[in-house]
């Protein structure tokens, strides 16, 4: 094992531009596919005649297929119908597909979880669905969701790796490409990495719990 | 100014609600009794359209209430509603709950709305109430809430679905009692309960239900006295002697 050859200052230079890669991925993408998913499951939710539809069979179908055939998908398959996309764009675009999908069904079980009875007496003092949808439902549903939000970006982050296999430079791939070089460097490395993502991952989870103990 | 005019409602292959035949007065108060699953609390909630009925014909101020042309939210803004379980908004104080409807209906001032809001609430007796959280309240505060939430838009009609049934003893009176001074001013009310002293006292008409139909109907105090059908008899009985 040699630490100070694995962690020499080129080397962690180096696993820093890989995280900061990471973090600007899944950053983007937590924040799309947040939009999205409480588009998508209010839309499912909302029992719209056909487009409900739609979006459950969308959201159905990108649940069930592994986030790496996603990522194969849009990074190999996009070219051959003329759309290149560079490996950040493509790593965006697959998280954001699949984490969007993911969180479309934490959002619409979030909303069906309120009391019918907060809508009936909503709308029965004449408030419209839509106003009902905003200002009541909404704001408890977001409430009950911040757990598995927060749990399913956690997921996000840790997914970003996936992306080693499109060769986009992040924090995983930077790592192999030190530890590639020499065996003994595969511990030090492992644990730094290991770290990084604990570190980033138990600060989401510490947010999580505040803000759920905050409503309690 | 209520009006049922042959009313059938069906949920699926059940009939809930039989030819419903009533007409409700302005200022009057009526109550409506009968054993559970008889259609109380459904035909209540057909008045303001939570509930939709099969065929017949109901009108509010002569307003069909089932009517595609008819807009049910400028009819429901008319028609406040009580219910057993409350269901204040509870991630809005108490004060909050009061104003999300006058402010996104009626369009008010949070001003206007607030004033309102605290002169309901002085009204029911808890005006120091007005910053809690629901949670934070008992049972027979919260429905004290709930009534000044629906007063607070100023309606025409009050709609009680068994407003007591979900409090503890101790706490059914002050809640009569803010229904009470209700009546006195003279809010049209149809109130869907057991408290049977409450509608002795308080109710112009008593109506029975069972089965889905209207079976008898009229002045508590005859009623009470001398119910003609024997099933009203013999749900009194049960009721008044236990």
């Amino acid at each position: 094992m040699d630490i100070a050859g694995a962690l020499s200052v080129d080397h962690l230079k180096f696993l820093a531009d890989g995280f900061k890669l990471t973090l600007y991925v899944a950053f983007i993408s937590i924040v799309l596919s947040f939009i999205i998913g409480i588009v998508f499951g209010t839309l499912r939710y909302a029992n719209i005649p056909f487009l409900s539809k739609v979006v459950a069979v969308i959201v159905e179908t990108i649940r069930n297929l592994p986030l790496l055939l996603i990522i194969f998908f849009i990074f190999f398959a996009l070219p051959e119908v003329g759309l290149k996309l560079s490996p950040t764009v493509a790593a965006i675009a697959a998280l954001t597909v699949f984490e969007s999908a993911m969180l479309a069904e934490i959002v619409r079980s979030g909303l069906n979880s309120i009391d019918k009875g907060q809508i009936e007496a909503a709308r029965s003092s004449g408030l419209t669905y839509i106003q009902t949808l905003v200002s009541i439902v909404m704001p408890q549903a977001l409430r009950r969701m911040v757990p598995p939000i927060v749990s399913q970006f956690i997921s996000l982050l840790k997914d970003t790796s996936l992306c080693v296999i499109i060769a986009l430079p992040e924090f995983m791939h930077n790592a192999q490409i030190i530890y590639a070089q020499n065996i003994n460097f595969i511990i030090p490395i492992f644990v730094v990495v290991a770290f990084m993502y604990f570190i980033v991952n138990y600060c989401l989870s510490l947010i999580a719990r505040r803000l759920e103990s905050r409503q309690a | 100014m209520i009006r049922f005019d042959t009313v059938n409602k069906y949920f699926g292959d059940f009939h809930v609600l039989k030819n419903i035949n009533l007409e409700i007065n302005k200022g009057e108060v009526v109550v409506v009794i009968g054993p559970s699953g008889s259609g109380k609390s459904t035909m209540l909630r057909c008045i303001n359209r939570l509930e939709t009925i099969t065929d017949g014909e109901l009108t509010v101020n002569d307003l069909k209430v089932n009517d595609k042309k008819t807009d049910i939210n400028q009819l429901r803004r008319n028609i406040g509603m009580v219910f057993q379980h409350f269901y204040l908004y509870p991630h809005k104080t108490v004060l909050e709950n009061i104003t999300t409807a006058p402010m996104k209906v009626l369009k008010q001032s949070k001003e206007e709305a607030e004033k309102v809001a605290r002169y309901y609430l002085e009204k029911v007796g808890i005006p120091e109430k007005a910053d809690s959280y629901p949670s934070q309240l008992s049972g027979g505060q919260q429905q004290r809430v709930a009534i000044a939430r629906g007063l607070a838009m100023k309606p025409e009609i009050m709609l009680f679905d068994e407003p007591t049934s979900a409090l503890d003893p101790e706490m059914i009176g002050e809640v009569l009692d803010v229904m009470k001074a209700l009546a006195k001013e003279g809010m049209t009310m149809v109130v869907v309960t057991h408290e049977m002293g409450f509608a002795r006292e308080v109710a112009d008409r008593i109506i029975f239900m069972d089965h889905g139909q209207i079976l008898e109907q009229g002045k508590p105090a005859d009623f009470y006295a001398n119910p003609k059908e024997e099933r009203a008899r013999l749900f009194l009985s049960r009721i008044l002697n236990h």
